[in-house]
């Protein structure tokens, strides 16, 4: 039985729990003379949560649980082969392939359990591939064993899972039907309730920065037992080759990011802020009504629209100007993708991400400030340059922190825009890539897992999580500090 | 900033009379004011220059070329047996029409009285490869058709169109195998006696994609129903979650270290690069959990984690905006905090919670590069999945994946799909914000 | 150093600004209708009034710095030293160089003592060189009466002083400009009453040197500072003459329903 079935017995169990509780408690009250103590459906809800929370809980738990426990008993069969050196995690892998491989061709007739025994083991691929089953090499007995002992195994945990899940929803339903009596407090039993679920949804918050963190240090751990730590932070080369021997330096993707960055701030920067000083302080109110959303619109589009912009537009347009033969004459460019065209949309993205962070920076600078300046006869652009631009500093920096982040995180624009190429150049026109070029590039091939060439893309994202996360963190504190102070 | 200078303004001097000093402080205020002018103006262009791009290269996607052509449907060739059995029928391949296709317009070519040097087969080079494939399917339904002659509109070959659209030209087609000014001049004359024309292309909005060598087949139809059942995926989670998370933070949490800790964390989350949560999405939804790759419930449960944040953040916005005079007021009759929340904060803040969401939306919507770690391209959407089950998990794509996918192909008649995949994009993004705007404008509430 | 002048407590003759039918309007509001007065040099001129009567208002129409409020309008002639400020020849800059301004709450910037008095100077170009700004400084600070509390801490931040001192501050940092004429708007209604005593102090020092104007909401400061008083009611300038005759004998019954606090 499905999963999904599972769940949906819980849920009726939990139905039926809800109308009989709600019964049972309209009669104690019918019959005893007494005022409930909660109005009747929060009797029907005691019941109905009682059914269908424990129980739902164990069946998520039974879900992630299973695989593994299944992976260590089914372990020891493969143990000896793996011995001599073939990767663990590829043999499971196609382990439970074959078994899911096996389940099916069992579910359609095609070939029972006991016939897959019988079968020699080397014919075993060609059967699974006639079920649209890919095996990434050879069945070994050991596999077949393994893979038979698998269906076993899962196949006796799916059957005690769903005796167990139904049987937890039963007694749950059971204990709610019976509480509902007239002196028990169900409203504040549901209301419990409630409150955990509400403390649960908080908590995922929580549970995705774990599952992100434990993601990137297992597979980050994994790669840099398989490629030298030092040789991956300090190495400037990057060229890996899916057959071995790869050199995998961070140094010449981190300042492709590094380099992008820059021109972007370089674009976006002054234009947002003087973009935001203007709105702030000198435009019109009719002006500012239409000019900010319109600025804003920029923010909205997705980032795919500017990495095609920069492929299809900026990139020739570029090549057009700098390229050999172009109207400058110079040849400096060789393609459409290069840093400039990357770091020039990407400023492009981040012109209202600066502006309006600044904008809503500089309007936080109380107006007395500004009446003191005025006041004193100084004229309007002095009194932004010397009194709310110092005083609106430590805000500036931040949202320029944010930008920054934004944009050394930033992935569609660089995988179309900056090109693939790792190289430490200085010419703005040469093509280049990013951390987040390569992690795409590294985990969209057909490489398997467990290649340090795969697994480089974990290190890669960790090395991107952190560097991120670092600014974010500084540039919040920033900010909440700035903010802090006109408060 | 040390400004001292010599030009000291005479003191007592008339105040009609503008002294030097503040002449060239009036000149420095100019000259900062046009800064501020100019940076919004760069600002405006790039937005201009932007929709123009998009524009000028995406709207000729949603025209297409047709070309008209009455094709004989021979008995002898499709149904040799006279007895139209479907199974007979359908053995015949769409290499069996091809010869129809040819003779149908070779006698188009003769009827029209044009000159032409290009034979039959080098004809069916202005058709697109898809002629034959939906002359066969149109008979396969019908079969009672075989013996007549029908017309069909075929689509034309991508370059035809390419050539209509201005986008091919004779001296671009110089190094093209596939085609030569002779079929352009054929064209030409066709369009003027009527048979060739460009009419509007539902099939790019409703349509599959189309392999690598038929561009002129390709819609984003699929790649829409991808994102519809990810969106859906995404409301269905991260609402009730990111709702339910807000109120536990906003109404109940108590003031302790892990309140503080979620707090930081969702802030830290919304800006943590999108393409990290595709790492997560791979590691923990595809190779630990062993949920299907490409699958549009996979990009949804990404998508859910990236937008939570941006969900709580603006629902706490909503909460925060009751007054706590309303709460005052329920527990003050006695309802328990709880019935004060669900019955009267929550109501009230519902609007603002809406337009948060559908915004989160909006931005889960175009997000990109999460989705191309869980496989969401490289793969060709050819198929409508079959049923809602199969909406969620048989690989799909999804509409910014598409547009990648196109603008990676080689052939440059993909890049006119992806800009006007760009602008079904859009619209749907402006539908969304426009839906959110009417709907703060609407419920709005000034306490 | 303090530049030490005779004393003169009498009223002077010589008028130093005036304005005639002069009205504001924040767009469709009225907020001044109609206003007459002359304001005597060397004097301390006090503006009092219910809220809302328009005193500010029109404070602020006299250093010009309605104009940076969006909306307003303000028409009809104000004079100072014969000059219309609102002629077009007429740069506001200049102008309020020369008609400094204290405000209600005080504003120091987020600089050093120092650069908050020494920002004045260095926009207007008063000083050639470090010495004399520090010269410019020091004499500030003396008349703002709070040097001696700061001398030793010049560098520290402004935004560190108590309120009071802040408030002294500000006021040095508008005398340090050397304008002609000081207005102030309610400089004491975010104070203490012993650092409302200290700035009242030095207000009445003030006139030795400058034309002082003050929109007070307190009648017994009006009655402590200043020589002259002007009467604002709902936009219209009621009663303008001697401090003592407004308090002690008004002319208008609104004046009198405003000082024994029947209105307002």
């Amino acid at each position: 039985m499905p999963p999904i079935w599972t769940a949906l017995i819980v849920l009726v169990i939990a139905a039926a729990g809800f109308v009989l509780a709600r019964a049972r408690a309209r009669g104690a009250a019918r019959r005893e003379a007494r005022r409930l103590h909660s109005l009747l459906h929060y009797y029907g809800w005691t019941a109905a949560i009682y059914a269908a929370g424990p129980a739902l809980l164990l069946l998520a738990l039974w879900l992630v649980a299973q695989p593994v426990v299944t992976r260590s008993l089914t372990w020891p069969v493969l143990q000896a082969e793996a011995a001599e050196g073939a990767v663990p995690s590829l043999m499971m892998a196609d382990v439970q392939r074959l078994a899911a491989g096996l389940d099916t061709a069992a579910s359609s007739g095609r070939l029972s359990p006991e016939a897959a025994r019988a079968l020699p083991p080397e014919e075993l691929r060609a059967v699974m591939a006639d079920q649209g089953v890919a095996l990434g090499s050879d069945v070994t007995p050991a596999t077949r064993d393994a893979a038979l002992r698998w269906q076993r195994v899962s196949g006796l945990g799916h059957l005690l899972r769903d005796i167990a899940v139904i049987g937890l929803a039963l007694a749950g339903a059971a204990w709610g039907i019976s509480r509902a009596r007239p002196d028990i407090r169900a409203r504040n039993a549901v209301e419990r309730a409630m409150r955990g679920g509400l403390i649960a949804a908080a908590l995922i918050a929580i549970l995705s920065t774990v599952g992100i963190v434990l993601a990137l240090i297992f597979n980050t751990v994994e790669f840099f037992r398989l490629y030298p730590a030092a040789e991956f932070f300090f190495g400037t080369t990057w060229s890996p080759s899916f057959g071995g021997g790869s050199e995998l330096g961070i140094l010449p993707l981190l300042w492709g990011t590094l380099y992008i960055s820059i021109i972007a701030l370089i674009v976006a920067v002054p234009i947002g802020l003087f973009a935001a000083i203007y709105l702030a302080e000198y435009a019109h109110r009719n002006v500012r009504s239409w000019a900010k959303p319109m600025l804003e619109m920029l923010a909205g589009i997705p980032t795919i629209v500017y990495g095609l912009f920069a492929l299809l537009t900026v990139g020739p347009l570029l090549v057009e100007a700098f390229g050999r033969g172009g109207w400058l004459g110079l040849g400096w460019m060789q393609g459409g993708t290069a840093v400039m065209t990357a770091g020039l949309v990407m400023g492009i993205m981040l012109i209202p991400f600066v502006s309006s962070l600044s904008d809503d920076i500089i309007n936080a600078v109380p107006q007395s400030l500004r009446d003191g300046s005025l006041g004193l006869g100084a004229t309007r652009s002095e009194t932004i340059r010397q009194v709310v631009l110092p005083a609106a500093l430590p805000g500036i920096v931040g949202a320029v922190l944010l930008a920054a982040s934004r944009a050394i995180g930033e992935t569609m624009i660089v995988v179309l825009g900056a090109g693939a190429a790792a190289r430490l150049s200085m010419n703005p026109f040469d093509a280049m890539t990013t951390v987040t070029a390569k992690i795409v590039s590294q985990l969209t091939g057909d490489a398997d897992f467990s290649s340090p060439e795969a697994l480089v893309a974990f290190a890669l994202g960790m090395t991107l999580f952190v560097i991120t996360l670092a600014l974010n963190v500084v540039a919040l504190w920033i900010v909440r500090r700035y903010r802090e102070q006109y408060e | 900033m040390t400004d001292i200078s010599n030009d000291t303004p005479a003191r007592g001097g008339s105040l009609l009379v503008t002294d030097a000093r503040t002449k060239r402080r009036n000149r420095a205020e100019t000259r900062f004011k046009a800064y501020g002018i100019a940076a919004l103006a760069v600002g405006m262009a790039f937005l201009v220059a932007l929709l123009w791009a998009i524009l000028s290269n995406g709207l000729t996607a949603f025209s297409q070329t047709y070309v008209q052509l009455d094709v004989p449907l021979l008995e002898e060739k499709l149904d040799k047996d006279g007895d139209r059995d479907p199974d007979k029928i359908a053995k015949v391949s769409t290499f069996g029409y091809k010869p129809l296709i040819e003779a149908a317009l070779t006698d188009l070519v003769a009827r029209e009285g044009i000159e032409t040097e290009l034979d039959g087969k080098a004809l069916t080079k202005i058709l697109s490869d898809s002629a034959a494939a939906k002359i066969r399917d149109r008979v396969l339904a019908d079969p009672s058709l075989i013996g007549q002659t029908v017309s069909f509109d075929l689509l034309a070959s991508s370059r035809v169109d390419g050539y209509l659209k201005g986008r091919v030209s004779r001296e671009s087609l110089a190094r093209d195998k596939n085609l030569d000014a002779a079929h352009l001049d054929l064209v030409d004359t066709l369009r003027e006696a009527g048979a060739v024309e460009k009419r509007f292309n539902l099939a790019f909005i409703t349509g599959a994609d189309a392999s690598d060598s038929r561009p002129e087949q390709a819609g984003i139809g699929v790649a829409m129903l991808g994102s519809f059942f990810m969106m859906l995926v995404v409301l269905i989670l991260s609402l009730p979650i990111g709702v339910a998370a807000s109120i536990y933070l906003e109404e109940f949490a108590p003031q302790n270290r892990l309140t503080d800790l979620i707090e930081v964390n969702i802030s830290n989350l919304a800006a943590v690069p999108s393409i990290v949560f595709g790492i997560l999405g791979l590691a923990v939804f595809i190779q630990f959990m062993h949920l299907p790759q490409s699958a549009p419930l996979v990009g949804g449960l990404v998508l859910t984690l990236m937008t939570l944040p941006t969900i709580i953040i603006s629902t706490r916005a909503a909460l925060k905006s009751v007054p706590p005079s309303i709460r005052d007021a329920a527990l003050g009759v006695g309802a328990s905090r709880m019935q004060a929340v669900t019955h009267h904060v929550l109501p009230l803040a519902m609007p603002g919670i809406l337009t948060g969401t559908i915004l989160g939306l909006a931005q889960a919507l175009g997000e990109t590069a999460p989705l191309l770690l869980i496989g969401m391209v490289g793969y060709i959407a050819t198929n409508y999945p079959d049923g809602v089950a199969e909406g969620f998990l048989a690989p799909n794509s999804a509409m910014p994946a598409q547009i990648y996918e196109w603008a990676k192909r080689a052939d440059p008649a993909f890049y006119e799909r992806a800009w006007g995949g760009i602008i079904v994009l859009l619209a749907f993004l402006l539908a969304m914000n426009l839906i959110a705007v009417l709907l703060r404008r609407r419920f709005e509430r000034r306490w | 150093m303090n530049d030490m002048r005779p004393m003169d407590n009498a009223v002077t003759d010589k008028t130093k600004i005036t304005a005639r039918d002069v009205h504001v309007h924040y767009g469709t509001t009225h907020a001044i209708k109609g206003v007459d007065v002359d304001i005597a040099d060397r004097t301390v001129t006090a503006f009092i009034g219910p809220s809302g009567c328009g005193k500010s208002t029109f404070l602020r129409c006299l250093n010009r710095m309605n104009d940076t409020i969006p909306g307003a309008l303000v028409t009809g002639e104000i004079r100072i030293d014969e000059a219309d400020i609102y002629d077009p020849r007429v740069d506001p800059v200049q102008l309020r160089a020369k008609v400094g301004m204290v405000f209600q709450k005080p504003n120091p910037f987020p600089k050093s003592i120092y650069d908050n008095v020494a920002y004045g100077p260095k926009i207007h170009g008063l000083a050639r060189n470090k010495a004399e700004l520090d010269e410019i400084v020091e004499k500030a600070l003396r008349r703002g009466a709070i040097w001696d509390e700061v001398k030793d801490r010049l560098h520290a931040p402004g935004t560190g002083l108590s309120g009071g001192q802040q408030q002294r501050l500000c006021i040095a940092r508008a005398v340090a400009t050397e304008p002609e004429i000081l207005l102030m708007d309610e400089p004491c209604s975010a104070l203490d009453p012993i650092a409302t005593a200290q700035v009242e102090e030095l207000i009445d020092e003030l006139r030795q040197n400058f034309t002082v104007v003050i929109v007070t909401h307190s009648m017994q400061q009006a009655a402590r500072v200043s020589q002259r008083t002007a009467f604002f009611h709902l936009g219209h300038l009621v009663e303008y003459g001697e401090t003592g005759k407004i308090f002690t004998n008004p002319e208008d019954s609104r004046t009198e329903s405003y000082i024994s606090g029947r209105i307002g």
